[in-house]
């Protein structure tokens, strides 16, 4: 007996373990339960719940607990907000939080049948359906703006031009009922003060740049904030030829009396930091350096070398020296700054800001700004408004004099004017608001209130009580607590999807990025990787990816849905470089990739035809997949024989079949992750599948990029020939597609610019009936409000003020198109995110709008109150061990 | 007297280490590239302008001499550059610091006296199924990383039992019933590793003191097995024990940062790793610095102890 006591204590010792692990399995999950259904009980007003131990069959479980009449909305983050303050947040964590506990002056509101018009849209088309866009109503103000242009130019005609008649100067009527939640009564005065608090030149707020960057920005703010410092205008942005300067006698040269220089320590955004980081950082391989330390021996204290004669020539050896940069003298004046000393002493009266009246805000704006643009970013008035008194004693000062503000960094320091108050907060861990009763918008009832298209009924907005937000890191933290009801929402994770695709709860958010598959096509760098020694030429080949024809194949060689369905299944199928939320024309929302330009756009660039679907567009384009294998074959047998022709590959046995594999050097910044490898992995299998039956049957490859890119130097890497291919993206605005544009025709953004010149690319345009003949890069520019020269040396210019929407949208359509037959850029998926809503509560539409989400916290309705939900979640649990979704 | 000198001069050597590693993480953290600047973004000046203001533009060690004098004349570790813009660091240290030391100290409060137990039961009864249970156990959750055991316990006592809630509570009313029992979950995730490593030290030292010969003369003397074993092996081997329970102890203040991260514990755990990756400096140089002091401080104690422990034991005596 003795000698089985060592196994027998194993096994013991095992079943002990293995009774451990036995505890994570057998759930019922997958399991959905049809009977809960989005209509359920309304009731009043509520307060947070909180779990806490309760007795249950003689067992201590952990039973949720609610209070009638709270309606409370649980969410989580993976970092929660630490600073939102308005005058110095920097990150969506913040404009997050904020949203909480500010309003605004003018609000978007769905367009239901209580609000059909606005100041937009006064009239009420045929085909108005509710809930199709969107209105701009008055929330804080009293009424819609009134245009006083012609009235103050007549006070103050040093703020607006003397030829300008509206647009600039408005006048902008205040409710009476505004107050935060600390009591203080806000009037115009208020608004005055935190501009003023904001623009206060020894705080330095992050913000500060908002109200006077922008060509509309506050007339005066940029000269108040910077009065007494030097103004180092960074000549990359500004473009101005050493010719249009003038020289001293000491040979620096000057602009408009302003002294040029060559700046070592200034950022320039072109550069995206330092020149001396930059020469620092890259060095040798981009860099000449034999002069380096001689020019850096020229700079004063500051780090300002006068910009002469004899230093751009050494600066130039720097620069323009090493391929790898690829410069030329041409460059140089970008490297250079004028500095402009700004007045000191200036009051603030010269700022185009004031309060005519206890209700009444003037804003003057540097340009001409109406309409949507007017509401959307020309008010900014959420950025100024601050509570003074609460304000001022968070302002502190450390050893070194630098000024800080703690507004808004805890719940005692985040007045409210929203309509929820911070009750608690604590960093990194939670944040919870409760309404604000101190907020004109539980008490009014003409803005706050909309029809449910759902029942038909009447509800006043914000049926949430309570907002409490939990930082949750891991994921499966945060699923665990949605499924026992803890949590009103969860960020879908890619193994969820087999459980949860098909939820009834399950929502999908689109965003606003198309990623592509960033081809690069800088043969000569192609070549220069195939001469090195360690190349074997006779079993690989480089420069097929610059063949057109092979690039078009890669286009239609993969299915974009299976991608999504197999690898990211939050995102959707991209077709055109502008994604399917992209407006183009805010004031009708109308989006983009539904007008016909856009449609005929992908028609051609898929080569769709069109008569195969009786000439109707729409139908067409509905088809469109973007994957087309037998294309692809042909194009794949069409760009064998380009790449023969041109020497790239050969075929020394004559079989038909490449004698070289195409390596491609896929991109990978930051890290090779796991993510990464099976995006490589599944489109390295789809694309074997591609070429087979063709003459690249087995014959190409991608594999991950030996060197690792940071997001610095990634572009480079395409545009060198260093890396083949990628999946790049650009984010932009929802609401400018055109400033995006520029992102795809400037020199100095485009990946494509060692390949495809947008300057010298013309297009032949038919506006209104005329001819119009621009570069590709000119009718970007003009379409974005900069007045160009046409072929004719007629001045053109598209921009918001000059041009209507359809005109707009025509040259969106036709860049977009040009851009596309580059293929350099091949749309491959558009971003998104999908989240299972809580059965607590539901959104009032299903479909969603990238103004409006689907309505937010503002439109949300709730099915329970937090006591019956706590009631429905337990039983559930009790039955199911969790909520069926 | 050589205790004396021998911790004089022990202080002398830390306060050189402690400025060496401080100069060293100084200007390694500096040398990380702050974030680029987006291009054509108008908030570039203002970033660029408050970088100049917080001296980013100094040589290193100009930047190192004022930090250096500012933290050795006014305890002053500045503000917060990144995280918690404006927020005196030091402030925000102190706010992060009760929350892991109270989950660490419940932790430490029941592991060791468990850990040790167990390590004396599995030593009095060797070679037995209970030994052979206890080792084998003991090598399962050694070998098992902590956060396997926190996504268990997770899983299994919070969302299958619901015994506990599945992060720690908010607020810092530590010391409630429901706050306890929201750090339950963490505190056993923390725990099974601490008592599997005491428990086999613990068997160890006192299996092989049980077989001392003084062990055998001590129970010729007449004394029972449990006296011997109270009196006499258990003191030899705490020659061993207690300065692990030091270093347990130092580890409290350390905090787990994955710990933290799935149980939501707002603790410094996570906060040297933001500091790092928001390259908040002056948040990252206070956390260094705490934990190198405690570190040196740490090696000094434990040294110390052993004279305190076994008499025999002279630190810094030559002889």
């Amino acid at each position: 007996m003795k000698k089985f006591r060592k196994p027998l204590a194993l096994l013991l010792a095992l079943a002990m373990t293995l009774a451990l692990l036995a505890g994570c399995g057998g759930s019922n999950n997958g399991q959905t339960d049809d009977s809960q259904t989005n209509n359920g009980s309304q009731t009043n007003n509520g307060q947070t719940d909180d779990t806490t131990p309760a007795d249950e069959g003689g067992e201590e479980v952990e039973q949720l607990t609610g209070e009638s009449g709270k309606y409370t909305y649980r969410s989580y983050t993976g970092t929660i907000a630490v600073n939102w303050n308005p005058h110095d947040y920097e990150d969506n964590t913040a404009s997050d939080t904020m949203s909480y506990i500010i309003d605004s002056l003018y609000a978007f509101n769905f367009d239901d049948e209580l609000h059909p018009t606005d100041v937009l849209n006064p009239e009420v088309d045929d085909d108005y359906e509710p809930y199709g866009g969107y209105v701009i109503l008055p929330a804080m103000a009293a009424d819609y703006p009134t245009d006083i242009t012609e009235q103050v130019k007549a006070e103050h005609p040093e703020w607006i031009p003397a030829d300008a008649t509206e647009g600039y100067a408005w006048s902008i009527p205040l409710r009476e009922d505004l107050y935060f939640d600390t009591g203080y009564h806000i009037t115009a005065e208020t608004y005055v003060e935190g501009a003023k608090r904001l623009l206060d030149p020894k705080m330095q707020n992050y913000r500060s740049t908002d109200v006077y960057a922008n060509p509309w920005g506050i007339v005066g703010a940029e000269a108040y904030f910077k009065q007494g410092s030097t103004n180092y205008h960074d000549n990359g942005d500004e473009g101005i030829a050493f010719a249009d300067m003038t020289k001293a006698d000491d040979g620096q040269y000057f602009y408009n009396d302003m002294p040029v220089y060559i700046p070592l320590d200034v950022e320039m955004t072109w550069l995206g930091g330092t020149l001396r980081d930059t020469v620092d950082s890259y060095g040798a391989d981009y860099f000449v350096l034999d002069h380096w330390e001689e020019l850096v021996a020229l700079a004063d204290e500051e780090g300002l070398i006068p910009c002469t004669d004899d230093n751009l020539a050494l600066l130039a050896t720097v620069t323009t020296g090493n391929p790898a940069w690829g410069e030329t003298e041409a460059d140089l004046p970008n490297y250079v700054v004028y500095a402009e000393q700004m007045p000191d002493g200036i009051d603030f009266s010269t700022v185009g800001i004031y309060a005519a009246d206890e209700y009444t805000l003037v804003e003057v704006l540097g340009a001409s700004r109406t309409g949507f643009s007017l509401y959307y970013s020309g008010i900014q008035d959420t950025l100024l408004l601050v509570e003074p008194d609460v304000y001022d004693s968070c302002i502190k000062q450390d050893e070194a004099g630098n000024y800080y503000s703690t507004y808004c960094t805890s719940a005692e320091t985040s007045p409210s004017y929203g309509p929820y108050s911070m009750t608690e907060y604590q960093t990194e861990k939670m944040m919870h608001f409760s309404k604000n009763d101190k907020w004109y918008g539980y008490t009014e009832d003409t803005y706050h209130v909309y029809k449910d298209p759902t029942d038909g009924q009447t509800y006043h907005m914000y049926q949430t009580t309570d907002v409490d937000i939990q930082q949750i890191s891991e994921m499966t933290t945060a699923k665990q607590m949605f499924l026992t009801g803890q949590l009103s929402d969860y960020s879908m994770q890619p193994d969820d999807y087999d459980q949860y695709g098909f939820s009834d709860y399950l929502y999908a958010s689109p965003g606003a990025t198309v990623f592509f598959f960033l081809l690069t096509g800088d043969l000569d760098g192609l070549q220069t990787r195939e001469a090195a020694a360690d190349f074997d030429q006779a079993a690989y080949d480089l420069e097929t990816i610059a063949v057109p024809s092979f690039r078009q194949a890669i286009g239609v060689s993969f299915d974009k849905q299976a991608y999504c369905d197999d690898v990211a299944p939050s995102y959707t199928p991209g077709y055109g470089i502008f994604g399917d939320t992209i407006i183009v024309d805010p004031a009708s929302c109308t989006f983009y990739r539904d007008t016909p330009q856009a449609k005929q756009v992908l028609a051609d660039f898929y080569s769709v035809d069109l008569a195969s679907y009786n000439n109707d567009l729409d139908a067409a384009v509905d088809a469109i997949t973007g994957y087309d294998p037998d294309t692809a074959k042909e194009l794949y047998a069409q760009a064998f024989q380009d790449a023969l022709d041109a020497g790239y590959i050969t075929d020394t046995d004559g079989d038909g079949i490449c004698d070289q594999t195409i390596n491609i050097e896929w991109g990978v910044v930051g890290s090779l992750s796991d993510a990464r490898q099976k995006q490589i992995a599944w489109l390295n299998d789809h694309w074997l599948e591609a070429v087979k039956g063709t003459p690249f049957e087995g014959k190409v490859g991608i594999v991950a990029s030996k060197t690792i890119w940071d997001n610095a130097t990634w572009a480079d890497g395409i545009k060198s020939g260093q890396i083949d291919m990628m999946l790049a993206g650009w984010s932009g605005s929802t609401m400018d597609p055109y400033g995006l544009l520029q992102a795809y025709t400037w020199p100095s953004y485009s990946y494509a610019v060692n390949w495809y010149d947008t300057t010298k690319d013309m297009m032949t345009l038919n506006l209104n009936g005329e001819d119009i003949t621009l570069s590709v890069y000119d009718w970007a520019e003009a379409v974005n409000g900069t007045i160009v020269t046409d072929t004719n040396g007629v001045n053109r210019v598209f921009g918001e003020n000059e041009s209507d929407p359809e005109t707009r949208t025509t040259i969106l359509a036709a860049v977009e198109g040009k851009i596309l037959q580059t293929y350099t850029y091949l749309p491959f998926i558009n971003d998104g995110s999908k989240a299972l809503l809580s059965q607590q509560m539901y959104y009032v539409v299903d479909d969603y709008n990238p103004v409006m989400a689907r309505g937010g916290i503002q439109y949300m309705r709730y099915n329970y109150d937090d006591a019956q939900w706590a009631d429905y979640v337990n039983e559930q649990v009790a039955e199911h061990g969790m909520l069926q979704y | 007297m050589y205790m004396v000198k021998y911790t004089i001069q022990r202080l002398v050597y830390m306060l050189m280490v402690f400025l060496i590693i401080t100069l060293m993480c100084f200007v390694l953290i500096r040398m990380l590239p702050l974030p680029a600047l987006p291009p054509n973004d108008p908030h570039t000046e203002i970033i660029a302008l408050r970088r100049e203001a917080l001296g980013y533009n100094k040589p290193y060690l100009e930047q190192f001499w004022i930090f250096i004098k500012n933290v050795f004349t006014g305890f002053n570790w500045g503000v917060s550059e990144q995280l918690y813009i404006g927020r005196q660091v030091w402030d925000v240290f102190l706010e992060k610091l009760p929350a892991t030391m109270i989950v660490n100290l419940y932790s430490i409060l029941w592991t060791i006296p468990i850990g040790i137990g167990l390590g004396i039961l599995a030593a009095l009864m060797k070679n037995t199924w209970v030994d052979y249970t206890i080792s084998t156990l003991t090598m399962v959750v050694i070998s098992v990383p902590s956060f396997v055991y926190a996504f268990l316990i997770q899983y299994i006592f919070c969302f299958k039992l619901r015994w506990f809630p599945f992060v720690m509570n908010g607020g810092t009313d530590y010391f409630t019933w429901s706050m306890f029992l929201s750090m339950i979950p963490a505190v056993l995730s923390l725990s099974f590793g601490v008592i599997a490593g005491f428990c086999r030290t613990t068997r160890a030292e006192l299996t092989e003191v049980l077989t001392s010969e003084f062990m055998l003369l001590a129970r010729t003397k007449g004394l029972t097995k449990a006296q011997a074993t109270v009196r006499h092996a258990l003191r030899n081997c705490f020659v061993v024990i207690v300065p692990g329970i030091f270093g347990e102890f130092i580890g409290i203040l350390g905090g787990s940062l994955i710990i933290e991260r799935i149980f939501s514990i707002p603790g410094v755990g996570a906060l040297t790793l933001n500091a790092i990756n928001a390259r908040d400096y002056n948040v990252f140089m206070l956390s260094t610095c705490f934990y190198t002091a405690i570190g040196l401080m740490a090696g000094l104690v434990v040294d110390i102890s052993y004279g305190f422990i076994d008499p025999r034991i002279r630190m810094g005596s030559k002889k």
